[in-house]
């Protein structure tokens, strides 16, 4: 049987690059890992192209192993007992082309800092605007842990919030205000 | 819980999706041509392989069987000349029972 939707490569590549990278960046904290994780997924994809059914298959597919790729490159790290914090610290503060927002950037500083399973429910859930349904299906985790790592990521990063962005604390708020008035 | 709804309308803008960084794409397409010419070169090695190993056991099955084939054709021509060489002993033997026969004959007149 003819399936009706023909992937085409390139243009997958041109859809999801920055949704890959994104991820791969936000999770290892390393520019140029999340390239090469960005890379060695678009190549795996490409692999398994006969098994992609439809766009969204191929969005749910790249997700998956985008987060499982940078999970496996963090444990590498790991492995080999680099002090990936370090490594983070000095990425931060090299140069980029984009720079977001300064409390943007604080929080995603801060969100490097998170354990890796409530770092991965956490940029699922607010850089690709996943429901906990979905961030369970493609971390293939249950869904009362993704609920869990998601309410324990917030409360942390609050936390964290509190602690190191106090410059973008509103003037007469209360704590749990942390992050209003950048 | 308001403040945490807050925060998180804070979270999302600050989590929108970096841009890839330029030439990502290209870079891909690269690898991915760099291996498929690869992946194209290795499956030309292995037939490449699959046919030498081909001609090698033809080669040896050829052989193998040419040497059976001229042993037993060597076999069979070595049977004839023991048989040629038994006649002839037989005819030579009859001949000498023939004439020690005409001897005694004459012996006993």
């Amino acid at each position: 049987m003819a399936r009706e939707w023909q992937p085409d490569f390139e243009r997958l590549v041109d859809e999801h690059q920055s949704m890959v990278f994104s991820l791969a960046w936000r999770m290892t904290g390393d520019r140029g890992l999340a390239e090469e994780i960005a890379q060695d997924v678009f190549l795996e994809l490409d692999r398994h192209m006969h098994k992609v059914e439809s766009p969204e298959h191929a969005l749910f597919w790249l997700r998956r192993v985008a987060m499982s790729r940078s999970a496996d490159a963090l444990r590498r790290k790991r492995v080999r007992g680099v002090d990936l914090w370090v490594e983070i610290e000095e990425n931060h503060g090299a140069p980029i082309e984009e720079k977001p927002s300064p409390l943007g950037a604080r929080l995603e500083q801060l969100l490097t800092t998170l354990p890796e399973p409530q770092r991965a429910a956490l940029v699922l859930r607010y850089q690709e605007d996943l429901t906990p349904e979905e961030i369970a299906r493609t971390l293939e985790s249950p869904l009362a842990t993704v609920k869990s790592n998601l309410q324990r990521g917030l409360k942390l990063l609050r936390a964290k919030a509190e602690c190191n962005l106090k410059d973008y604390l509103r003037p007469g708020r209360g704590p749990e205000r942390v992050v209003g008035g950048a | 819980m308001p403040e945490m709804d807050e925060f998180e309308s804070k979270l999302q803008p600050a989590f929108v999706r970096r841009p890839a960084p330029p030439g990502l794409k290209q870079r891909i397409l690269d690898q991915r041509n760099r291996r498929r010419s690869e992946q194209f070169h290795r499956r030309v090695v292995l037939w490449q392989r699959l046919a030498a190993v081909f001609v090698l056991a033809a080669a040896l099955g050829g052989g193998l069987t040419w040497r059976h084939v001229e042993e037993k054709r060597r076999g069979e021509a070595a049977r004839e000349e023991v048989m040629t060489a038994l006649r002839i002993t037989n005819h030579a033997l009859d001949q000498i029972q023939a004439r020690l026969a005409a001897r005694n004959r004459a012996d006993h007149e």
